[in-house]
């Protein structure tokens, strides 16, 4: 009996195919499976995900700290009372907000949601969020108010083949997700494909041979890039006039604010020659509907988001798009390109600090009746919006601060910006539970591990990067005493004193979750298992059993009051922490393809970490050079923050002024150690991927021990 | 705190808009002489070469609800003893402080003929403003031939935008080869014959003596070194002179610039600022906008912040590079560029002269910073070089290496090998890290076709690029009996879309 499921690891959720193996080593055999998204491909992450469930140190009873710092194992009902009673303590002390709930964009739709309902219901504080936060904020903030609607791609990922362009800023996908690249074919063939990226990615290697091209800006400048091709559409007579006019307001704010963004001007600031800039802004444009082309996208990814200027940055893509009319039409559109498993529907039912089901937001009084009437509670017992995840972590343990915090599908330590802050931040909690498949590096510092189900291990629903809501269905069962949150949540809410709703099979948790999404811009309400493994092609709003689903958004206008897209005037500035004399070179970071996010999962595979096994840092030849550090050398890396070492990995990939460090490790190697923890105003996106850094080689033994 | 702007322009306009977000109780007024508002005058040269749209000139101002905003309409008189300024509809508006930034004005230069008492003859023109440039594109339907007076930068962008609409046009310029200011001799020949190429004919070493008319309308000019040239247009493009009339009148020490202080005040009146083209500071006056906006942030970070307006050397992006915005002729310059003084500093200034196909390239490096680059025809190069020099990013050991960059493809790892040239232990599909040396394995072992390879290596499951690579390789490697049967042992399928 063979089971179809999806992958594990990021949001393409390439389909799969489980075999179950008794007696064997791994309980399942994966295979890829047919699926519009993947088309049977895998990437080596996928191949080897059924090691992940049999991870030598994989959780399989609730652990509690020692007083010798060490852990033990305890059954669940003591490790539940113990967590259900410090809580209730907790709050009863400092008040409700003493508590605090951090999750996961890995978690499936149904624990996104139990987790939303368990904060605002059972624990009834303010303060919830999650990692999604340093993932999608800034790409959901720009769509929300330019588009009045935030789905991803909005449009299903193979629409992409029949493109005369498609521009990508910041997205590295042919490492991170390879069977999209599939979808770039047709683009490729014309000559179309258009990669922003301050390195050569594999992604920007697609360009070559006349495939496309690649730019490649000074880290910290894609936002230039985009208000100059902005500056050349309009400059040049290139826009959709008769789409500006019928379907968009704030033209003319846009104009005046592209004015100052000539390409010559733009080019001092990003690097990339005015003449290429031009020569980008005509390809794009020739491609689009208004200029006979076959059509254009644009895409984003973390590299223009994880800014300060993140939010702007997405909103000047999404600028470029209308100004080309390319959204809202068959054949064209934008999306940011989503990153975790489930960084879309987690970010829609209710584990973002000022959100309920439904991508409703906490503070609008008709969401809350209408939530609150599904949940059989008060509209005013509901909490208000809480913090987002940058500020929550700094807050923990902080007087007045949360004094406790549950943290669900995430490793902070290792993910979050500024990681030494972190870890100082949840040593001064009174209480941390961690809830995980994995000791991971976060779990380690916990009071109370909770052992999780994953992926193969349980039933639910993800939503892809399309905004598709797909099928994770059970395989085997889960090993030793792991269960699912869903039941975790429940058995913690009845201990809290609220002993219903919260059930623990994920197909009502759906039905509960369709319902108060009933709506709501994300509106899952004629979504049902059975017609979900019936086949259907579901992509959200799906309002009413009858509907079909709604592939491609905005046709037939834009969720906003007047029903036009936003054009919104933005302004570029330099990175919060830019280069200087005593830290004169620029570090990004990323991720590599044998790795997924903070590598709690890939790391404890095999193949993966043969493949890469520890830290690195890539740079140029000439910048090696010029600090007299050779290939496989250890260097020591320096910002504000702090320091980490890594070995060089020498690549004509980066520019010399650049280098880039992959952030799947933890300890001296973690990358996150150095990135700068500034988040933007909007979104609350912290900037991950631009800060200045001094290297040098790593001292010796020898030298620190004199 | 009231504040008094004189000058509505690409400035003026940007500090108002930061001064009102940064210090939103502060009632500011905005005096502008030009009717339009502020417009992107850095622009007008292509709007004559008809790559720009005039209305992509319009600049972003100041929400009129947040400061008093007063376009067509000039101040007189400033009276530094009562704190006032009177406008040129005699109403008087108080201050606390002023910031004067009425930019610079056309320097015309003293040509016989080219003027009467009713203004420049039909067909002179110079190029500062938006009327200028639409004076000029008013003449452009009828016009063949046309002399542009003047190789600074804006002569070099109008004179090739009007060579690129297709007019016959001589460029004339007074000193001995273009640019002289950025460009030394060897950089200044190669633009001169890339600007041969692009149609315009270079006269140096010459001025414009006289125009020639006939019935009011300039119909040709008369040149210092005695020729005559028939003419359509003269566009005087012989550099600025900054606004200081009103300054001068009110007792504020002027020189080629008002005079300002490092904190941009007057050293005469802590009060009065002044900003942009119209200000001679310390370091010197650019006529750069980039120079106009830095002074505009720092002047609002000042006054918000209580810091000083001064320069940090330590933050500062270099806002010195000079950029010829003209199809076809590539000229950048920062920093030292030109015949520079040494003065006493260490320099290496390393240079490559390659005029057959028209590339000239100096960097000039002193204690592991750039600090002065010339590039003539090599975009990449400049933009490169203006990135660093502007971050003030260590330059590589050796700075030839800022010229000369590696042939991409030189290095082994960047070689696009035949997939059949590969070593063993090349990585063949990256996806799921599969080497050349397992897939020939498979194909050893009796995979005959892509498939086959896949099922047993992985190999182009992913993104499924290295299709054809491993195609080569069975091609390559297989027993020719095999190649054409199918395995048959793909995975099984499940339904396509099954959740």
């Amino acid at each position: 009996m063979t089971v179809a499921t999806h992958c594990p690891y990021c949001a393409l959720q390439c389909a799969q195919t489980l075999h179950p193996t008794p007696g064997e080593r791994l309980p399942v055999e994966v295979a890829g499976r047919e699926f519009p998204t993947n088309r049977g491909g895998l990437c080596q992450k996928g191949w080897t995900s059924a090691e992940v469930l049999r991870a030598s140190d994989r959780l399989t009873a609730p652990l509690l700290r020692t007083a010798d710092d060490g852990f033990r194992e305890a059954d669940w009902d003591e490790a539940l009372d113990l967590v259900a009673s410090r809580l209730s303590a907790l709050q009863e002390q400092h008040g409700r907000d003493a508590v605090a709930i951090f999750g996961g964009g890995g978690l499936t739709n149904e624990k996104a949601y139990a987790l939303g309902k368990f904060a605002r219901v059972a624990l009834r504080t303010r303060l919830i969020d999650y990692n999604g936060r340093f993932c999608m904020s800034s790409a959901a903030a720009a769509s929300n108010r330019a588009l009045g609607m935030d789905r991803g791609l909005g449009f299903p990922l193979a629409d992409l083949a029949g493109a005369d362009a498609v521009l990508i800023v910041g997205s590295n996908m042919a490492a991170t997700m390879p069977p999209f690249v599939q979808h770039l074919a047709g683009v490729r063939e014309r000559g179309g494909l258009v990669i922003v990226d301050p390195r050569e990615t594999v992604t920007a290697k697609l360009t070559r041979d006349g495939q496309g091209l690649h730019l490649a800006p000074v880290p910290g400048t894609d936002l230039v890039v985009l208000l100059a091709l902005a500056h050349v559409v309009l400059a040049e007579g290139l826009a959709d006039q008769e789409y500006l006019e019928e379907r968009t307001t704030g033209l003319n704010e846009v104009r005046r604010a592209v004015a100052a963004w000539w390409p010559e001007r733009a080019e001092g600031i990003c690097g990339i020659p005015a003449e290429r800039l031009r020569e980008t802004a005509r390809v794009l444009a020739a491609a689009s509907p208004s200029h006979g082309g076959r059509g254009a996208y644009i895409l984003t990814g973390r590299g223009l988001e994880q800014m300060s200027q993140g939010t702007a940055g997405v909103t000047a893509a999404i600028n470029l798009a209308l100004l080309l009319g390319l959204i809202g039409r068959v054949g064209s559109g934008f999306g940011p390109v989503t990153g975790q498993g489930n960084g879309q529907g987690g970010r829609e039912h209710g584990q973002k600090s000022d959100q309920l089901p439904g991508y409703r937001m906490i503070t609008d009084p008709l969401a809350r009746e209408r939530v609150a009437g599904v949940w059989g509670v008060d509209p005013d017992s509901l909490p208000g919006p809480g913090i987002p995840a940058v500020q929550l972590l700094d807050a923990l343990g902080t007087p007045g601060g949360p004094r406790a915090l549950l943290v669900h599908g995430s490793n902070v330590v290792v993910s979050a910006p500024h990681a030494t802050k972190v870890v100082d931040a949840l040593r001064r909690l009174d209480l941390l539970v961690v809830a995980d498949t994995v000791p991971s590096e976060t779990a380690m510092l916990a009071d109370v591990i909770l052992p999780v189900t994953q992926w193969a291990e349980e039933d639910g629903t993800m939503t892809n990067l399309e905004g598709r809501i797909i099928r994770r269905r059970k395989a085997v069962d889960a090993p030793g005493e792991a269960r699912s949150e869903l039941w975790i949540l429940q058995q913690l809410a009845t201990r809290l004193g609220v002993p219903t709703g919260f059930p623990t099979a994920a197909g009502e948790v759906f039905d509960e979750l369709a319902r108060a999404s009933a709506g709501g811009k994300a509106d899952y309400s004629g979504i049902t298992y059975d017609r979900l493994d019936a086949g259907e092609e579901l992509l959200w709003p799906v309002p009413g059993a009858g509907h079909p689903g709604t592939p491609r958004v905005f046709l037939d206008g834009f969720p906003t009051p007047d029903g036009r897209a936003r054009l919104i005037p933005v302004d570029h500035h330099a990175p919060a922490d830019d280069v200087r004399a005593d830290a004169p070179i620029y570090l990004i970071t990323g991720r590599v393809l044998q790795h997924y996010q903070s590598g709690a999962q890939t790391r404890r595979v095999a193949e993966l970490a043969a493949a890469q096994p520890g830290p690195f840092v890539e740079m140029h030849p000439l910048l090696a050079d010029s600090l007299a550090v050779a290939e496989g050398d250890a260097v020591r890396l320096t910002t504000a923050r702090g320091t980490a070492e890594a070995s060089v990995r020498l690549s004509e990939d980066t520019r010399p002024d650049t280098v880039f460090m992959p952030f799947h490790w933890a300890g001296k190697g973690s990358a996150n150690r150095l990135t700068n923890d500034a988040t933007d105003p909007i979104s609350g996106m912290p900037e991950f991927k631009v800060t200045a850094v001094a290297i040098a080689p790593a001292p010796t033994r020898e030298a620190v021990a004199r | 705190m009231n504040v008094v702007v004189i000058g509505h322009g690409m400035v003026g306009s940007r500090f108002v808009e930061d001064l009102v977000a940064r210090m939103p109780d502060a009632r500011v007024t905005i005096l502008g002489k030009e009717p339009e508002g502020p417009y992107n005058r850095v622009l007008l040269s292509a709007v004559v070469a008809g790559k720009t749209d005039a209305s992509m000139l319009a600049m972003s101002a100041v929400d009129p609800a947040r400061a008093s905003v007063l376009d067509g309409v000039h101040a007189v008189h400033v009276n530094r003893a009562a704190r006032t300024v009177t406008d040129s509809r005699g109403d008087v508006h108080e201050y606390d402080r002023l910031v004067i930034a009425t930019g610079s004005a056309a320097r015309i230069p003293d040509i016989q003929g080219i003027a009467t008492d009713r203004g420049l003859v039909p067909g002179v023109s110079v190029l500062k403003d938006l009327a200028d440039a639409q004076g000029v594109l008013a003449r452009l339907p009828k016009a063949r031939r046309a002399v542009v007076l003047g190789a600074g930068v804006l002569g070099i962008e109008v004179a090739t935008g009007l060579a690129a609409r297709g007019v016959a046009v001589t460029l004339v310029h007074h000193a001995g080869r273009v640019m002289e200011r950025q460009l030394g001799d060897a950089a200044a020949g190669i633009a001169t014959g890339a600007l041969h190429q692009l149609g315009v004919k270079v006269v140096t070493g010459a001025s414009v003596a006289g125009a020639l008319e006939r019935r009011g309308t300039l119909t040709g000019v008369r040149l210092t070194d005695g020729g005559e040239a028939l003419t359509d247009m003269l566009v005087m493009c012989a550099g600025t002179i900054p606004e200081t009339a009103l300054a001068r009148r009110a007792g504020l020490p002027c020189e080629r610039g008002i005079v300002v202080d490092a904190q941009l005040a007057s050293p005469a009146d802590p009060r009065v600022f002044a900003i942009g083209d119209c200000a001679q500071p310390p370091e010197g006056g650019t006529g750069l906008v980039a120079q106009g906006w830095d002074q505009a942030r720092r002047l609002v970070d000042a006054w918000c912040d209580g810091e000083t307006a001064a320069i940090d050397q330590a933050k500062a992006g270099l806002t010195d590079v000079v950029r010829v915005k003209a199809s076809g002729l590539d000229v950048v310059t920062m920093g030292l560029s030109g015949k520079f003084d040494h003065g006493d500093r260490e320099l290496r200034a390393v240079r490559l002269a390659d005029p057959s196909v028209g590339r000239f390239v100096e960097v000039v490096v002193s204690n592991g910073l750039l600090v002065g680059a010339t590039v003539v025809g090599d975009k990449q190069c400049a933009s490169e070089l203006a990135a660093m020099y502007t971050r003030a990013i260590p330059v590589p050991a050796d700075p030839a290496h800022l010229i000369v960059r590696p042939l991409a493809g030189a290095s082994p790892a960047a070689a696009a090998k035949n997939v059949e040239d590969l070593d063993d232990d090349a990585t063949v599909c990256q996806c799921n890290t599969v080497s050349k040396g397992r897939i020939v394995a498979a194909i050893g072992d009796g995979c005959a076709n892509v498939a086959d390879v896949a099922q047993a290596t992985r190999a182009s499951t992913g993104c499924g690029d290295c299709r054809t690579n491993v195609q080569r390789l069975i091609e390559a490697h297989a027993a020719p009996a095999a190649t054409t049967t199918d395995s048959g042992a793909a995975a099984p399928r499940i339904p396509a879309l099954a959740g």
